[in-house]
């Protein structure tokens, strides 16, 4: 099942995601996170902490470096630019830093 | 790749992916038709976040973003969830109660989950979770 | 005259808190424009105009010479005259301009931000006091939509996500623009120690300390002006804010001493 989570900054969209990551992980799925927001910030709340919520923010940086080489395949970014979460989440950041909208 | 070419291409399996998107409309507008099984769209009882709640609801709607589900988050009171129900009354509104749990977390960097497991907003997003796995059977 | 531009997290209050700051500007008696250039516009309930939805139409532009902008202003209408035209009238006699709605309209958005960039270019600096509200988080703060502005201040909640926005917004700000002051506007305080995490985690001074309110979160559920309902803390702790801005900040008087370009 894939779940969009949408809504203004500031409503709570990714406490609710995170939250709602760790319940499914509870109740016995295997989940993904995935931090598709230009902010990433999904690792604190699903509990991975400041740390390696910032470190996840580097790697994501060089997914285009890296994707100039070869193309990835869903299960190698699970892979390369995931950590885990508490409860079994794996989570994984993908959206690219602070590149202004298309003009 | 973007997110939207990301999430439109990950194959389907008994995984559940929750996708946080980026906030506002932006990445839903260009998320490839069907991309998805559920739409959660979180809007806070204040006209702003409906007005952008009702903007994503209608793109997701036209875009086929499969099943739509209204969260009503921060309700404080009766008002509230009435505010988020008239303005969703096409669609399901799960509420989720204004928690101090969740400030806490959100001043400390942490997943609510770890302050409180048992915090009332927890609990109503541990029932949506069920209600999703229900309602798709996964 | 005085140009700043309030950025931030979505949902930091950057709306409230540069809506309020425009009206009391304003009672100083300043020629004050409100400049909304977020996409999920919310700057106007904070000014206390009633109607949300003051977008551009699309033919104040036409299509720009060739190896120019792509969208100019169509002739005959310059930036004084189309703030004169499309500004909206509020409490206190600021003007209104609001570029970013996003209504599902993208090819009007690109044309709103060619013809927005070109007022703000042109404009005649010494007429207007410009007070702005930047898109939410660091995608599209930067880009091209500041550039009238001598302050950049961002709003911080004492939140990890908040200073983590903020922290990026700080870095940005030296690579691709380079405003004469940023400083940080610490929001929603409870406590001395939430200022002492914004301001350990940023680099900026902390100008402003706004207390968390709860009229401002009942105004937000009416769609009010915090000035029009229950004004209290937050509305002093702005009223404070635009004297130290307009003691510190205006580039008439001051010279910047802090992030020079």
């Amino acid at each position: 099942m894939k779940i969009a989570v949408v809504g203004k900054g500031g409503s709570g969209k990714t406490s609710v995601s995170g939250v709602l990551a760790r319940s499914f992980a509870r109740s016995g799925h295997n989940v993904v996170g995935l931090d598709c927001d230009t902010n990433p910030n999904l690792g604190l709340s699903l509990g991975v902490g400041d740390l390696e919520t910032e470190r996840l923010l580097s790697l994501r940086d060089q997914i285009d470096e890296d994707e100039q080489k070869h193309a990835h395949t869903w299960d190698d970014i699970l892979d390369a630019y995931g950590t885990d979460a508490p409860d079994g989440v794996r989570l994984t950041v993908v959206n690219r830093i602070d590149n202004p909208e298309p003009d | 790749m973007s997110a939207e070419q990301l999430l439109s291409s990950v194959p389907e399996s008994d995984t559940v992916i929750v996708a946080d998107l980026e906030a506002g409309i932006g990445t839903l507008t260009r998320l490839p038709e069907g991309s998805v099984d559920t739409t959660l769209v979180i809007v806070e009882p204040t006209p702003r976040s409906i007005d952008v709640g009702q903007r994503a609801v209608l793109v997701a709607s036209e875009r086929q973003q499969g099943r739509i589900t209204v969260v009503a988050n921060k309700v404080a009171d009766g008002d509230d969830e009435a505010r988020v129900r008239a303005a969703f009354n096409d669609h399901d509104v799960v509420i989720v109660p204004v928690d101090p749990v969740v400030t806490a977390a959100d001043r400390k960097g942490a997943s609510p989950m770890d302050v409180d497991p048992e915090a009332p907003a927890v609990n109503a997003i541990a029932g949506l979770a069920s209600l999703l796995a229900e309602t798709t059977g996964t | 005259m005085i140009r700043i531009a309030f950025a931030g997290k979505g949902g930091s209050g950057k709306s409230s808190v540069s809506g309020t700051f425009a009206r009391l500007l304003a009672r100083r008696d300043r020629p004050v424009l409100a400049v909304d250039s977020d996409p999920l516009p919310g700057m106007a309930y904070s000014l206390g105009i009633a109607v949300d939805d003051h977008p551009t139409p699309d033919d104040v532009v036409i299509e720009g010479p060739e190896g120019g902008p792509r969208w100019v202003l169509r002739p005959g209408l310059d930036a004084a005259g189309f703030i004169e035209t499309y500004a909206s009238s509020g409490p206190d006699h600021v003007q209104y301009l609001q570029f970013g709605n996003t209504w599902g309209h993208f090819q009007t958005l690109q044309r709103g931000q060619h013809a927005w960039s070109q007022v703000v270019r042109e404009m005649d600096p010494a007429a207007w006091n410009v007070v702005g509200d930047l898109p939410g988080g660091t995608r599209q703060a930067m880009f091209g939509w500041a550039k009238y502005a001598d302050v950049l201040a961002l709003v911080v909640e004492p939140t990890a996500k908040s200073i983590h926005v903020a922290r990026r917004l700080q870095n940005i700000s030296k690579a691709e623009w380079a405003p004469s002051w940023v400083v940080v506007v610490a929001n929603r305080v409870e406590e001395d120690s939430d200022v002492e995490q914004i301001s350990e985690a940023l680099e900026r001074p902390v100008i402003g300390v706004v207390p968390n309110d709860a009229a401002v979160t009942e105004a937000d559920k009416l769609a009010l002006s915090p000035l029009d309902h229950r004004p209290g803390p937050f509305v002093d702790a702005v009223e404070q804010l635009v004297g130290v801005v307009e003691a510190t900040y205006d580039l008439d008087i001051q010279t910047p001493t802090n992030g020079t370009p």
